[in-house]
């Protein structure tokens, strides 16, 4: 099949319920729309776990810029901005979001502080304040603060401790690593009650956050049941769908009902044996690396091989975390302590207490652990990884040739490796994509052999 | 041995010939060798162990190969040359490696290195990149567990006089350092920007006390030599992401200009500001970590402003550039970055705003940790020197 040709049938099977929860993302662009009409305060924030419920809190529109880049992508809309953000002199090779947003400020700084008409989704409104954080990616500093150049906007920064995997086991890390949390979330909410000139709602920052903690547990359960053969999900639902936990999830009734719902649909699959391919499933596959939301087609192309993509190691669920909230009074630490991720909290919640024992174990000789980062490979037998490298993303590339070595060494499950974008869609070829699909088929069965003779199960 | 009877510069350029045989020699002697990566890790805990610090760079020479199969090649090309290196044995005379959360991919590759390489001991500082009070107290926390680590390690406990003799001899280091860039503000300067780069590089390849030893030779050797730099037209100041080789500098000294200046991290960085001595070293040992080293994975802001000015922060951020120009009678700067150094990268245009507000003439260079990139380079910055003159 060519990419230009479109399968005759739809390959993937989608979740009914995903609809509903890809919707849910048009409304933050409406709200930061509403927000220029009424003067509520807007702050551009980044991804990540902390800012927005203190921010919806304080109420505070939060809007993405890494969202808007993947939606600019999506829509055929970002090569204008990423062409404006090399002309301002930023290098070609820095995040794709990035590029989109500062080519996309330096319009709007052109046209007065007005959207430019060329955004889709009505694009985002100036911002009041600007919040960035280090969590996934800590250049993200560095981005915000360029962003300078356009607006006045004062900047607030949340950063996230990230100890060596060796030094995330030692006791006393995790403690610390809280405490460096409530502080840093502390420094900001004085930073924001001071900029708005009003007190945080401390009540109502519970009420998100345990709704927060509610969707992410039925994000992880809903993973947790995509070990099913045939697998009941494709990797298409989870992009679909992850925008509503990420940016919408303040708004936490709609989205809890939205994957409840989710939740039920995958587990009636399950039952049912019904598969997330309208075709055989011949391979499950991982998808490991950010998506390339320019071209996401080509999965439906694949999907007509027989390529189901179960999983990936990107957007995952954090191990809901089980403890007793009630002994805590300050609702910075419930709120740190109910969503702090850590390799111990891990080990204990995905991992029996054997294996946990032999990781931990592994990591204090040798500073590392061979299956820590390919779990979800041998959780749901995959055949195939597909890594996507991307040129202008360092924190969602570097672990995935070491990903692709250990795979091999371990679980005997080659990698399938896409050079691209996340953004830029010039840089991904789906025609290379589909002639190297087919020799990679050869390459899964030789290493389904290799299994076999291992004695790896599947 | 003969290096043993060498001085000065002729020392400096045999040490950088076989970075590692003084540290083979001191290990063999029953010394404990840790490579450290950037400069983030905390040197005077190490040499208050008795521990000798050696600093890790990539090798512009050797083409990465073996790092091909860990690392993609849209990273930082110095990591990849560092791991390749790593993976070829060139470091496995190590016992120790220090590494810090210098960057997301310099934080990435420690774990990577565990995996492929396998070092007797690791040590990683999860070194934060604001300055806040939060960030302070979480990077105070980091120097106990550093300290608890090697003492276990060591089998010692770390002695606080021994500390505090170590600062100060690091701090005679910064000090002697300084006094070397003294030396490039006289026209023409007294000793180039590439040797400079060697200087670096042979101390941060030997003992604290050895690398002050040669300094202090260096420098008696600069002061009284007759065949130094020549006066040029072009005196720069070099802004950028790591030159472990001086080849880049070398070409443009070979056209007409003399690097004087320069905020690298093989270069001022780590050196111009001393380590304060306080009640509990760790306590200004902390401090200086995170304060006083200018690299830009720091993120230096005015935290709580509520009111933003671009210019106000770009001062606030780069006024000490300001001050090395005017210091070091500098009249063009070259902003370099290796490809994929987002750290750097970010900064590019705000770093040129600042230049042009200041009224400096600069030129922005990336290049990707190979020879073959300074033919075009060389062009580029003929055109600039034309421009300056």
């Amino acid at each position: 099949m060519t990419t230009s040709e479109k399968p005759k049938v739809k390959t993937i099977n989608r979740l009914k319920s995903m609809y509903a929860l890809r919707a849910e993302v048009d409304k933050m662009y409406a709200a930061g729309e509403d927000a220029t009409n009424t003067g509520k305060p807007v702050a551009w924030v980044m991804l990540g776990q902390w800012a927005e419920p203190i921010l919806t809190a304080m109420d505070v529109i939060s809007i993405y810029p890494e969202n808007y880049g993947s939606v600019c992508a999506a829509a055929g809309k970002a090569a204008p901005f990423l062409e404006a953000s090399d002309a301002e002199g930023f290098p070609s090779h820095v995040c794709g979001y990035a590029r989109n947003c500062f080519g996309y400020s330096a319009k709007m700084k052109e046209l007065g502080g007005a959207i430019p008409p060329s955004a889709p989704m009505g694009g985002m409104p100036a911002p009041t304040l600007l919040v960035a954080s280090s969590e996934i990616c800590d250049a993200r500093f560095k981005w915000f603060q360029a962003l300078g150049r356009y607006f006045n906007a004062p900047l607030g920064t949340i950063e996230s401790p990230y100890p060596g995997l060796k030094e995330s086991i030692e006791p006393g890390t995790d403690e610390r690593s809280v405490q460096f949390l409530i502080a840093q979330l502390r420094e900001f909410v004085t930073f924001l009650e001071q900029l708005l000139g009003r007190k945080m709602n401390w009540d109502k920052l519970d009420e998100v956050a345990r709704g927060l903690a509610g969707i992410n547990r039925l994000r992880w359960e809903i993973n947790r049941l995509r070990k099913a053969h045939p697998g009941p999900m494709h990797s298409k639902d989870l992009w679909s769908s992850i925008t509503a936990a990420f940016f919408r999830g303040s708004e936490s009734k709609a989205i809890l009902d939205g994957f409840q719902k989710m939740l039920e649909e995958v587990k009636q699959r399950v039952a049912s044996g019904e598969s997330a391919l309208n075709v055989p499933e011949k391979f499950r596959l991982s998808f490991d690396g950010l998506p390339p939301w320019h071209s996401l087609d080509i999965f439906d192309k694949l999907a007509a091989r027989g390529w189901n993509f179960v999983i990936e190691s990107n957007y995952r669920p954090y191990t809901p975390v089980n403890i007793d909230l009630s002994k805590f009074g300050d609702p910075l630490e419930r709120y740190v302590r109910e969503r702090f991720q850590s390799t111990n909290n891990t080990l204990e919640g995905e991992y029996t207490p054997e294996e946990a024992a032999a990781v931990r174990d592994e990591i204090t000789r040798t500073g590392n652990s061979t299956i820590l980062q390919i779990k979800h490979v041998r959780d749901c037998r995959c055949d195939g990884m597909v890594i996507h490298i991307l040129l202008s993303c360092r924190s969602a590339s570097l672990n995935l040739c070491a990903m692709q070595q250990k795979a091999v060494d371990l679980l005997k499950v080659p990698a399938l490796v896409l050079e691209g974008d996340m953004v830029n869609a010039s840089l991904f070829d789906p025609a290379d994509v589909l002639k190297k699909a087919e020799a990679f088929e050869e390459t899964m069965a030789y290493y389904k052999q290799m299994r076999k003779e291992a004695g790896i199960p599947w | 041995m003969v290096k043993q009877a060498l001085q000065g510069m002729a020392k400096v350029s045999a040490i950088n010939q076989d970075r590692a045989q003084r540290v083979l020699e001191l290990q063999q002697a029953g010394k404990k060798i840790f490579g450290y990566l950037c400069i983030y890790p905390i040197l005077e805990m190490l040499t208050a162990f008795d521990i000798v610090p050696f600093r890790l760079f990539g090798d512009i020479n050797e083409p990465v190969t073996k790092a091909n199969n860990f690392l993609p090649t849209v990273v930082c090309p110095f990591l990849r040359s560092y791991l390749d290196l790593g993976l070829k044995g060139r470091y496995s005379f190590l016992d120790g490696l220090i590494t810090s959360h210098i960057c997301d991919v310099g934080a990435g590759v420690p774990a990577i290195w565990n995996y492929a390489i396998k070092t007797p001991y690791t040590y990683h500082i999860d070194t934060p990149h604001t300055m806040r009070e939060s960030a302070q107290a979480y990077h105070r926390k980091l120097m106990d567990s550093l300290q608890a680590s090697l003492e276990e390690y060591t089998g010692r406990k770390l002695e606080p006089a021994k500390l505090v003799d170590a600062i100060k001899k690091h701090n005679q280091q910064r000090s002697l350092v300084r006094a070397l860039y003294d030396l490039k503000k006289p026209d023409p300067p007294l000793i180039s920007g590439a040797e400079t780069i060697l200087m670096i590089k042979a101390v941060q390849s030997l003992p604290v006390d050895e690398g002050n030893n040669l300094l202090c030779e260096v420098i008696a050797e600069v002061k009284a030599r007759k065949n130094g730099p020549v006066k040029k037209a072009g005196r720069l100041m070099i802004w950028g992401s790591i030159l472990d080789n001086s080849a880049l500098v070398e070409m443009i000294e070979s056209l007409d200009a003399n690097v004087v200046m320069d905020d690298t991290c093989v270069g001022s960085r780590p050196y111009f500001d001393d380590v304060k001595i306080t009640k509990n070293p760790l306590d200004g040992l902390a401090g200086h970590y995170l304060n006083h080293i200018k690299c830009p994975r720091t993120f230096i802001s005015d935290y709580f402003a509520q009111q933003k000015d671009h210019i106000t922060d770009l001062k606030r951020r780069y006024g000490y550039l300001g001050d090395y120009a005017r210091d070091w009678h500098v009249n063009g700067v070259v902003m370099e970055a290796l490809k994929y150094c987002d750290t750097h990268g970010y900064e590019v245009p705000s770093v040129k705003d600042y230049f042009t507000e200041i009224g400096l003439p600069s030129i922005y260079l990336e290049h990707d940790y190979t020879l073959g990139m300074m033919s075009p380079l060389k062009t580029r910055v003929q055109g600039f020197l034309e421009i300056i003159a």
